[in-house]
């Protein structure tokens, strides 16, 4: 065949405006008559990317692009488990995420042998490290999230909040630098129903994760070596119990437990909540006066400290796949490059999400000091420390969703007074243990 | 040869290969992965043999009981629910003489909804924050924000709400069917005797009624008996397994935990529910059509 790919250095000034950025490795070729089938991730904070990219792609290279399915992803991972299942693998691309990849077998082809070296530097190494699979680079990184603290300033600037705080509490009133703070604070300024303290996501792999960040940042861990369970531990029991008081003192909404990432998010920005940990996906959401009572008020710090001394930094990145069954994979690659490029990054950056190339980084800051917009470079600069210094993947297992969905009906059923903290670790546990026997790791 | 070919098999063989084909092969086939431990992930486990263990794991596996026992006191209030509901909503249809066909239309109109759509629709009415029920209880006094979706209890009544909400017109339908069909004269001759209406509608009316009533209950029975779509879009079995149905759990060990083979075992076991349920319904309506044709 053929070898219709080429490589071309260029410098990124053409989309930066002002900005000039390092070198891109660009990876264009002359795709006429090739369509490539595709399976993406949907909803309005992903498909703004894809409206800007894939026409850009075709007119560079005369390919077309046919999105064969567009879902939320629960919804296309339980898709992809059927194509696997079926053995109809009639796709070339699709949308990933590194907590997902490990459970797809060898479906996708590894990226190392396809990309050039030069395209692979031109992201953050330990991404791409997280987006590795038994050696196997299985994903082209989007973006990454991990999570800091928003957090309403006027809250902390009232005068009768500091006295009142100081008085209860002992400690100054200030922006929390460690999760019991939050939990202090969290409960100081609540008056439910009309406001609450903080919120979490309280079911599926969401609690799980918040679970799992809060006992390594407590000093333990879900597995040891050999992926035994080991959470069942005072670090376990301690992150637990945070979940616990606060429900308890009614700091969370009562609804709490069946809230995903779109309710924190909107709860968050209906000004009721006073703490939210989130992503920085929303941070442009919530900043905006058409959609947020809280817009022009929001502070933001790195996520707290556990007990260990750790902040918390769940972490994971959105990425693309290529399949192996794939009929043009030079085509897919090059695909792969332009939803992940320079000028891909930099149209989701604007949005608030985190980039996976270094440059980007450096773009969006430098972009948004010349735009004088202080509190997205803040945003920008918080959570660029926060990857670099505290971000942390869940185990790369194919288990671990599996695992999840044992583990969260027993935290909830803690946090509801079911059970105590001990007995519920105690059944997650025992499940987890049966889980990775089933699956043969010891 | 030709006995057979000019025989009644020759006409029963496209129904017959049709329903092996969309029917039994599958059926067979989900049977089989019961017996493996099929993961949708490693298509190769579909051909491993375990023989019982996912049935001998069901067997010791609580939460699964607690699932299938919770489905049947669901499928057991909800139709009976839906039956007073459906029945009343009928004899009050059945009396109008003006608007009869825009009523009968209009009490359609919950059915046209996909059950997702609805699932969302009550999930928002009962969201302890936002939601209109806890909004409207607040302008008589309640102040303090009920956990619809929450509490083991009102969390299984909002389910249950939505259910009947949605698929009470199909009693309602099937009733009102039947009460059209009934013959006046037992009824006339019933008042001219001096029978009151409730002893007309005991004795002539609901007789009449009843195998209307059991062909509704197991539509429903079937229906009910794999409630997904509502459950999932409000609680998705949650939270701490308060609402868990037996097909929010089959769901998510097929789909999410990708175990098909664990699954189909779960599926296997709740035909038995289907099943019990079918076979009774059908009793009670040959006893109903019996009675009918007695009297």
């Amino acid at each position: 065949m053929m070898l219709r790919l080429f490589l071309s250095l260029v410098l990124a000034v053409s989309f930066f405006g002002s900005f000039s950025a390092k070198a891109e490795t660009e990876l264009w070729g002359d795709f006429s008559g090739v369509t490539l089938r595709v399976k993406l991730i949907g909803g309005g904070q992903y498909e703004g990317l894809y409206n800007e990219v894939i026409p850009w792609w075709e007119e560079n290279t005369g390919g077309k692009i046919e999105i064969v399915t567009q879902k939320n992803h629960f919804e296309l991972d339980k898709e992809i488990k059927k194509d696997i299942a079926s053995g109809n693998l009639d796709f070339c691309v699709a949308s990933n995420h590194t907590s997902f990849a490990s459970q797809y077998g060898n479906i996708y082809t590894d990226l190392n042998n396809i990309m050039p070296a030069s395209v692979l530097a031109d992201y953050t190494p330990l991404i791409l490290e997280h987006s590795t699979v038994d050696g196997r680079l299985v994903q082209m990184p989007r973006h990454s999230d991990v999570s800091n603290l928003y957090y309403q300033k006027s809250l902390y600037e009232d005068a009768d909040n500091k006295a009142n705080f100081k008085a209860k509490y002992g400690y100054d009133l200030t922006p929390p630098e460690t999760w019991d703070q939050v939990k202090d604070q969290a409960i100081f300024f609540s008056n439910p129903p009309d406001f609450y303290g903080t919120q979490y996501v309280g079911k599926e792999e969401a609690i799980a994760g918040r679970f799992y960040e809060l006992v390594i940042a407590n000093g333990g861990a879900l597995f040891d070596e050999d992926y035994r369970p080991i959470f069942n531990s005072p670090a376990g029991v301690e992150a637990l119990q945070w979940f616990i008081d606060l429900y308890n003192a009614k700091a969370v909404p009562d609804g709490v437990l069946n809230y995903l990432w779109d309710d924190t998010g909107l709860g968050f920005a209906s000004g009721t909540i006073a703490m939210n940990l989130d992503w920085a996906g929303w941070a442009g959401f919530f900043n905006d006066p058409e959609n947020s009572k809280v817009a022009g008020d929001i502070g933001l710090v790195r996520a707290p400290m556990g007990s260990g001394g750790l902040r918390t930094g769940w972490s994971g990145s959105h990425s693309f796949s290529m399949t192996e069954s794939c009929p043009d994979k030079e085509a897919a690659a090059s695909f792969l490059w332009a939803l992940t490029s320079n000028k891909a990054q930099m149209i989701e950056a604007r949005g608030g999400l985190s980039p996976t190339r270094p440059a980007i980084w450096d773009a969006i800051i430098a972009e948004k000091k010349a735009e004088g917009d202080e509190f997205m470079l803040m945003v920008f600069e918080t959570f660029k420390m926060s990857l670099a210094e505290d971000a942390f993947t869940p185990p790369l297992i194919p288990e671990w969703i599996e695992f999840t969905n044992a583990l969260y009906p027993e935290l909830q059923a803690a946090i509801l007074g079911d059970k105590s903290p001990e007995d519920a670790l105690a059944t997650a546990s025992k499940k987890a243990t049966e889980i990775m026997e089933d699956a043969g790791y010891f | 040869m030709r006995k057979f070919l000019n025989g009644p098999w020759v006409l029963l063989m496209p129904t017959l290969i049709i329903l092996t084909c969309v029917v039994l092969l599958p059926l067979l086939l989900s049977l089989w992965t019961s017996f493996t431990p099929f993961k949708l992930t490693k298509p190769d486990t579909l051909y491993r043999f375990v023989g019982f263990r996912n049935y001998e794991r069901l067997i010791g596996d609580l939460d699964f009981w607690i699932a299938f026992g919770r489905t049947v006191l669901f499928l057991a209030i909800a139709l009976n629910l839906e039956l007073v509901f459906g029945l009343g909503i009928a004899l009050l249809i059945n009396k109008i003489t003006y608007g009869q066909r825009t009523l009968r239309t209009l009490m359609m109109f919950p059915m046209m909804f996909s059950p997702i759509l609805v699932g969302f629709q009550w999930k928002y009415i009962f969201n302890d924050n936002i939601g209109l029920m806890n909004n409207f209880l607040r302008e008589f006094g309640v102040i303090q924000p009920i956990p619809w979706l929450v509490d083991g209890i009102l969390a299984n009544v909002s389910i249950m709400a939505a259910e009947i909400w949605s698929s009470t017109s199909v009693f309602a339908i099937l009733l009102l069917a039947g009460l059209l069909g009934i013959p006046k004269d037992p009824i006339e001759a019933a008042k001219v005797d001096g029978c009151n209406s409730w002893q007309v509608f005991k004795n002539i009316t609901l007789p009449f009624l009843m195998p209307f009533v059991f062909i509704a209950m197991t539509i429903r029975s079937l229906d009910v008996a794999r409630a997904y779509d509502i459950v999932q879009m409000m609680t998705g079995g949650g939270p701490a397994k308060r609402t868990e149905l037996l097909w929010t759990l089959i769901s998510r060990t097929g789909y999410v935990d990708a175990k098909m083979g664990m699954a189909n075992a779960m599926s296997y076991i709740s035909i038995f529910l289907s099943i019990a349920f079918t076979f009774f319904f059908f009793y009670k309506l040959v006893e109903a059509r019996q009675r009918l044709s007695y009297e």
